[in-house]
């Protein structure tokens, strides 16, 4: 997994390749740092696939995002990684573009 | 053998007895016969000369009669010359009042014959009717020492008659006149005869012709006097004498003499005769006996070889049998698989225990290609060497056709024809065919009448009778279309076949086995080895029959499913580290495997399984096996670890519909896995966790 980051005025852009699963996701969540960001974008366009333990990154960004009103998308998921969000209900807290 | 001797011995000892008794009768009968000839001959031989005498004085009396003319009073001197002109030594003329008038002898005249006990009968003669009166010899009123017999003719009317009388003593000049021709040609019996001799002199008065030569007197025939019987023969005739023995003319001769007018008769009839009756009856009787004793005796003999020919046949049929069933065993035995080589994929055993009296049990197994194997188990009807025979027919075909077919219902189709195009002996066979395809666990299988086999599956999901809708028995009915069922094994499980010789195997009381005993045993015996499922089920049947003889063959077949061919399979730590080497490990597999496009979901399967183990399981160790089965268009990982037992499965899915803000995280790995696998199975097996997912691929 290879993670490129970007932070302009309070958006933090994450784009993420390769495969976050248990073992790459720590790595991500690491990669968050969310003091003065108020809007997060995941760019999964080269995102392989991930696994719950991306689930729960995602999460954590959007419980922090949704607590100071803040804004997160993913954009450009694969088939296999909007399979997953469909499949766990994600889709309908996810704003996906 | 000694059995005809003693019958042979019985049969001459009874003909023995039965000519005995033969003999004895035959002899009584001999006597009878010759009494009653002796008795018949005296009769006749008396009676003859009694009448010749009675005839003679007849003509004598009728002649003075004649010459008298009427009862008048005549000088003696004229009655002595009648008298001695008539050859007769007394004349009476008497009256019709019964008074003798004239007579040539003076102490008879005036006397009244009226009223005296003798005499008087002659009275008769004056009524008008009778014309003679007879007497016999009798004492003569006068002078009783000589004996004399008077006879009497009537004149005309009635008026008086004459009496003449004759001396007994006279009749030695007399006799051989008028006994001479009688004699001559009298045959007594076959050549027995009469003899008549003079008292005084012996001299012979009659001689049988064959044998005038040769005596002239009686002593001269052989015959002695001193040891003879002689008898009077009385009127009534009821005195006949006694029978003795003399040798005359120098054989042997029952004899009867009696006397009669100073003369001996003898009756002579010769022994000989007597026994040639005797030997006649005797021998017509034994003839007869022995023919009736041969017709039995070879009726018996008939009777005795039959039953000999059939208890031999009996004794060589039990011989033959018991060789014949040697014979069924060995080709039986021979006829079993030898075992195939070790295949990881799947284990097989089988046993088959032939009941004394063998019958066509069979069971075969044999690998048709890399992925397939065939197992069958059939039972031939009848027993014995036929039975053994046929069942040797039958599996050369099964296996011959599914070696080239590979298909179990395509097999007993042809099969079934080709044993009804030929079956003298109407034999027929029910046979359970079938082919585990290995890299999808499914088991093609066909039955023609054979008894449901089990699949015994893991402990949670039990066992099952595989109760299809089975074609008619093998080698019954031509034109036959057995139809293809399939099942399907899941990795671990097993299928267990045998023959009617197990379910109906039973005890003291008659009861049979039957399904649910065996279903018991083998669920208690689910996890273990072919081999040791084999040989519980075989403990088990053998305790429940107890002594009873085994009815019929024993055929148990099981074989347990292990894994695919050619699965990739690889352990791993349970770390963190762990779950990325086997995510290495999954890419490796995939890039040979053909299934790319899966790649991501198998990944995650992969993560989310791995890292449950790896969190939650205390496991040291897991495996991972990816099975890769083009044919099935799927794809199996079977994950197992050695930590403490957790079914992943019994959890409830998380609610996905929630907010964010009340989303359990949890759960959401193993819904995924759910969704993606189009199965997912877990057990606890060996201490082990074992959780199996299949995907479908696209």
């Amino acid at each position: 997994m290879q993670i490129e980051k970007k932070l302009e005025n309070g958006k933090l852009t994450l784009a993420v390749s390769g495969r976050l699963d248990t073992n790459t996701s720590p790595e991500l969540e690491g990669e968050l740092k969310l003091d003065g960001v108020s809007e997060i974008e995941f760019d999964f366009s080269a995102l392989e696939y991930i696994s719950s333990a991306g689930l729960r990154v995602l999460m954590t960004a959007q419980k922090a995002m949704m607590a100071c009103d803040g804004k997160m998308t993913v954009t450009h998921p694969n088939a296999t990684v909007k399979d997953v969000f469909d499949m766990t209900g994600m889709s309908s807290i996810f704003t996906i573009v | 053998m000694k059995r005809r001797l003693v019958i042979f011995c019985v049969a001459v000892a009874v003909y023995a007895a039965l000519i005995a008794v033969a003999w004895e009768i035959g002899t009584r009968q001999a006597r009878k016969n010759t009494e009653w000839l002796l008795d018949y001959a005296v009769m006749d031989v008396h009676d003859t000369v009694a009448g010749a005498i009675d005839t003679m004085l007849g003509h004598v009396a009728r002649t003075a009669v004649r010459h008298i003319g009427h009862a008048n009073a005549m000088s003696m001197e004229r009655m002595a010359n009648g008298a001695k002109e008539l050859d007769i030594d007394e004349v009476n003329v008497v009256t019709r009042s019964g008074r003798i008038i004239a007579s040539n002898d003076p102490f008879c005249m005036g006397v009244e014959m009226a009223g005296d006990p003798v005499m008087d009968a002659f009275m008769k003669l004056t009524n008008g009717v009778t014309a003679t009166v007879s007497q016999p010899f009798r004492p003569h009123a006068r002078n009783p020492e000589f004996r004399a017999k008077y006879l009497a003719a009537a004149f005309p009317g009635g008026d008086g008659f004459v009496q003449v009388g004759l001396d007994e003593r006279r009749l030695a000049n007399i006799l051989p006149s008028i006994l001479g021709y009688i004699f001559d040609e009298w045959l007594l019996g076959k050549t027995g005869c009469f003899l008549c001799a003079d008292r005084e002199t012996g001299r012979l008065i009659s001689n049988p012709s064959r044998h005038r030569d040769m005596a002239k007197s009686l002593a001269e025939t052989g015959f002695d006097i001193a040891a003879a019987k002689p008898y009077e023969i009385i009127a009534d005739g009821k005195n006949r004498g006694k029978t003795f023995k003399q040798r005359i003319f120098g054989e042997y001769c029952y004899c009867r003499m009696f006397l009669f007018g100073g003369h001996r008769f003898v009756a002579v009839l010769p022994q000989r005769e007597f026994y040639d009756t005797r030997t006649i009856f005797v021998s017509a009787f034994a003839v007869l006996l022995f023919a009736v004793f041969t017709a039995l005796g070879i009726f018996t003999d008939r009777v005795f070889r039959d039953s000999d020919r059939l208890k031999k046949f009996y004794a060589d049929d039990a011989s033959r049998r018991e060789k014949d069933m040697t014979i069924a065993k060995t080709i039986q035995m021979s006829a079993l698989p030898v075992d195939i080589p070790p295949n990881p994929s799947f284990e097989i055993s089988a046993d088959m225990q032939p009941a004394r009296d063998v019958g066509g049990d069979f069971y075969d197994y044999f690998v048709l290609d890399s992925s397939h194997v065939a197992f069958l188990v059939a039972d031939v009807s009848g027993k014995g060497i036929t039975a053994a025979l046929y069942m040797m027919t039958a599996k050369t075909l099964i296996k011959d056709t599914l070696l080239a077919m590979h298909d179990p219902a395509e097999t007993l189709t042809k099969v079934n024809e080709d044993l009804c195009a030929n079956n003298p002996a109407n034999m027929f066979l029910t046979a359970w065919v079938g082919v585990l395809d290995l890299k999808t666990g499914v088991v093609s299988f066909a039955n023609a009448g054979h008894n449901p086999p089990v699949k015994i599956g893991s402990r949670r999901s039990g066992c099952e009778f595989i109760k299809d809708r089975s074609g008619p028995v093998l080698a019954f009915m031509d034109g036959v279309k057995y139809r293809g069922q399939t099942l399907r094994l899941s990795l671990g499980d097993a299928i267990f076949l045998y023959t009617d010789g197990v379910t109906e195997a039973v005890d003291e009381n008659n009861a049979f086995f039957g399904e649910e005993r065996l279903e018991d045993a083998l669920k208690a015996a689910s996890d273990s080895e072919p081999h040791h499922l084999c040989s519980v089920v075989r403990a088990v049947v053998a305790a429940f029959s107890g002594g009873m003889a085994q009815a019929d063959d024993i055929t148990v077949l099981a074989m347990r499913y292990i894994a695919t061919p050619g699965a990739f399979s690889r352990t791993f730590p349970s770390t963190q580290e762990g779950i990325a080497k086997a995510s290495d490990y999954l890419d490796e597999v995939v890039s040979n495997g053909g299934i790319a496009s899966l790649s991501a979901k198998l990944h995650i399967i992969l993560d989310e399984i791995c890292s449950n183990i790896v969190k939650h399981s205390s496991a040291s160790v897991f495996e991972v096996v990816i099975e890769v089965d083009e044919a099935a268009s799927a794809v199996k990982l079977v994950f197992t670890d050695d930590g403490e037992a957790y079914n992943p499965l019994s959890h409830t899915d998380p609610n996905t519909s929630l907010p964010a803000d009340k989303r359990p995280i949890g759960g959401l790995g193993l819904l995924m896995v759910k969704k993606m696998s189009s199965s997912l199975a877990y057990r606890r097996e060996n201490d082990r966790n074992v959780l199996t997912v299949e995907l479908a691929i696209p």
